[in-house]
């Protein structure tokens, strides 16, 4: 599936006028808070200012909910009766997106689709529109470009926004499914030039790499046992603070939860792996008994296991995680720790 | 900071302590906390308006527990401890959890730290329990170092949103809350960082029966959130990590200072103050309001 990409211009004025349509169909229309992703209710809540850092929290939520019913029982003396859940299929645009978000669902599709379909998430990834927009700055705990990104870069976005001047933005159509958005607004664009938006995209700094990930990933097959996990294990607290926040991050537990004795509801609840509990098993025993196994089944699963199975690594660098954790953890210096 | 870094340092090689529980520079404007057992790491020690961290909360944990204990002899812990930090030392005393011997505190005089890392530190930015704080000097320590320093002025802006609350009728009040609920993911990051939530299985861990709802939405994060108040009322000390630490902004430190107050106004008690003491829960007197019955 190869799309060529076109490149447009829009003016702020007309990308707003662009949003306020969106909220007038009824779609949901994210964009960057102060601290999390906001449904725009009005458009003079958007900022659209590529230097901010990102939010506390992605827009998983919005594919992956924290908390979601899957399916409703009743029960009888002799049966029981499965009612299926009705997925708000409503379609989201997300204006704005970092480019450390922009990829996290396509990351995620791998896992999602892996042995099972989720229908849940397949469909509300199927009505998600992504707008990204070039980031120009960031601090100590972004690391992009370690993982194969960047932050100019453009994918898993649909549209993609250059900032050319305070009133000016390249608008790069990248997927056939950003075409068929911007198709009802074709009279708000005009012809881009390309090589203009992409010296803005050259000029932008960039952080600079701090690990190979193919190294880290040779290492961490070497060093399951290797004493600077314990280390580490005597700091982290065992929350899921860093699981939470990260955008690409997907453990869930499946739950049931009665009303009565004859109805109850099936829940995909978000989980971490940082918990002690999570890999407890009914005997008692627990295979990552202590906290500095977890932290390595952390940092193996985002930087090897998710790379041997689905050739991607589980992590976008956003450096959420990082910024978030109570007693700073920076998972940059760790893994760029993971060397002899 | 060479004072404290050689007495820590001393500490390790004359093994009167396992470990020094610490912190150390990450940048400038902020520190992470560090579990030393090598005495040469002692360098990287610092105490700055940045320490904003409770170490207390490593006491209990297991693993820096069996660090006490060497082949042939049982070793104290060092902890570095903000004045509030003891509070919750002599909280965790009080309730068995650890034995005032196995900790060597190292304490400060304290003028106070930021609200978050990153911050300048002044009046604008301190944090919250530091504009409120009635100690700046350990009321039990081992070793003390620092000056007295006069602690910046600033307003007592939780206060006046407590009292805020206050005046609304309870179905507002109520809203308020579901509002601020509402955004809790359950990562439990509240409890990780507290020290008093020291329990091995946390009663929202527990799954047959389940008494609290894992899912975060509106019931279960009621559940949880109410469960964790009521759990803390006179047992918090008021060290603010938890609202520290909550990815989602929640205002927790409005609740446990609300019940803080409750808990003062009914048994004049405030917890981690006194050694001699008992806890509020652990003692029953028969002088004791009824009112307090559900
Ligand atoms: S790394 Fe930080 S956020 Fe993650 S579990 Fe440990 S303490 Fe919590
Ligand atoms: S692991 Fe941390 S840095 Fe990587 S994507 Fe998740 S939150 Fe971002
Ligand atoms: S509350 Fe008091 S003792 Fe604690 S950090 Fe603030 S000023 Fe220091
Ligand atoms: S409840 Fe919050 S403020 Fe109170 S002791 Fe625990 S972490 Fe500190
Ligand atoms: S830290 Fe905040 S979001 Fe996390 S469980 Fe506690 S209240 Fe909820």
């Amino acid at each position: 599936m190869s799309f060529k990409m076109e490149e447009k211009i829009i003016s702020k004025d007309d990308l707003l006028k662009l949003c306020g349509d969106v909220i007038a169909k009824g779609h949901t229309l994210l964009a960057p808070g102060i601290a999390e992703y906001e449904q725009v209710k009005d458009v003079s809540q958007i900022r659209l200012d590529s230097s901010a850092l990102p939010t506390k929290t992605s827009y998983k939520s919005y594919v992956f909910p924290k908390a979601e019913p899957i399916l409703y029982y009743k029960r009888s003396k002799s049966d029981v009766q499965l009612i299926d859940v009705d997925v708000n299929g409503k379609k989201i645009v997300v204006l704005g997106a970092k480019p450390c978000d922009t990829n996290s669902i396509n990351i995620l599709k791998h896992l999602f689709n892996w042995d099972y379909e989720d229908e849940f998430f397949n469909l509300r990834q199927k009505h998600f529109v992504i707008i990204g927009l070039m980031c120009s700055s960031f601090d100590e705990y972004c690391f992009c470009t370690s993982v194969g990104s960047s932050p100019v870069s453009e994918e898993g976005s649909d549209l993609f926004l250059i900032p050319i001047n305070e009133d000016k933005f390249a608008l790069r159509i990248i997927t056939e499914k950003g075409k068929e958005f911007i198709e009802p607004y074709s009279e708000f664009l005009k012809d881009g030039d390309e090589a203009k938006s992409n010296a803005v995209l050259e000029s932008i700094k960039k952080p600079e790499v701090a690990f190979d990930s193919k190294q880290v990933h040779e290492w961490l097959g070497d060093n399951f046992e290797n004493p600077k996990w314990e280390g580490i294990g005597n700091v982290c607290l065992s929350c899921a603070q860093c699981a939470f926040v990260c955008p690409v991050c997907h453990c869930f537990d499946l739950v049931d939860e009665d009303y009565s004795y004859s109805e109850g509801r099936r829940m995909k609840n978000w989980d971490g792996c940082q918990f002690g509990h999570f890999t407890l098993h009914a005997s008692g025993h627990n295979p990552r008994d202590i906290q500095s196994k977890r932290y390595r089944q952390r940092v193996n699963h985002k930087f090897r296991y998710y790379v041997d199975k689905f050739g991607e690594i589980l992590c976008t660098g956003c450096g959420r995680c990082s910024r978030g954790c109570p007693v700073s953890i920076d998972i940059k210096e760790i893994v760029s720790n993971c060397k002899d | 900071m060479d004072e404290l870094r050689n007495y820590a340092r001393e500490l390790l090689e004359k093994e009167e302590v396992a470990a020094v529980i610490g912190y150390q520079q990450v940048t400038e404007k902020r520190t992470k906390p560090i579990v030393i057992t090598d005495p040469a790491e002692t360098s990287r020690l610092v105490f700055n308006e940045y320490c904003l961290n409770n170490l207390a909360v490593y006491l209990t944990k297991a693993r820096i527990r069996s660090l006490m204990r060497t082949k042939d002899k049982t070793m104290k812990l060092a902890i570095v401890a903000k004045p509030c930090d003891v509070h919750s030392i002599v909280a965790l005393i009080q309730e068995n959890q650890i034995h005032r011997n196995d900790v060597h505190i190292i304490s400060f005089n304290c003028h106070g730290v930021v609200k978050d890392f990153g911050c300048d530190f002044n009046g604008d930015n301190l944090a919250a329990k530091c504009i409120k704080c009635e100690t700046h000097k350990p009321l039990y320590f081992d070793k003390i170092f620092g000056e007295e320093k006069q602690t910046p002025k600033a307003g007592d802006a939780s206060l006046e949103k407590i009292n805020e609350l206050e005046k609304l009728n309870s179905k507002e009040r109520f809203e308020f809350f579901k509002s601020e609920f509402d955004k809790c993911i359950k990562c439990y990051a509240c409890r990780a960082v507290c020290p008093l939530c020291y329990c091995q299985r946390c009663i929202t861990d527990k799954a047959i029966p389940r008494w609290i709802e894992s899912s975060s939405h509106q019931r279960g994060n009621f559940s949880w959130n109410i469960v964790r108040a009521f759990h803390l009322s006179g047992r918090c000390t008021g060290c603010g990590e938890c609202d520290r630490a909550c990815p989602m902004d929640i205002p927790l430190s409005l609740i446990n200072r609300r019940m803080a107050m409750e808990v003062k106004d009914l048994f004049s008690f405030v917890s981690g103050r006194s050694l001699e003491t008992p806890t509020l829960v652990g003692n029953f007197d028969k002088k004791d309001s009824d009112e307090i019955f559900m």
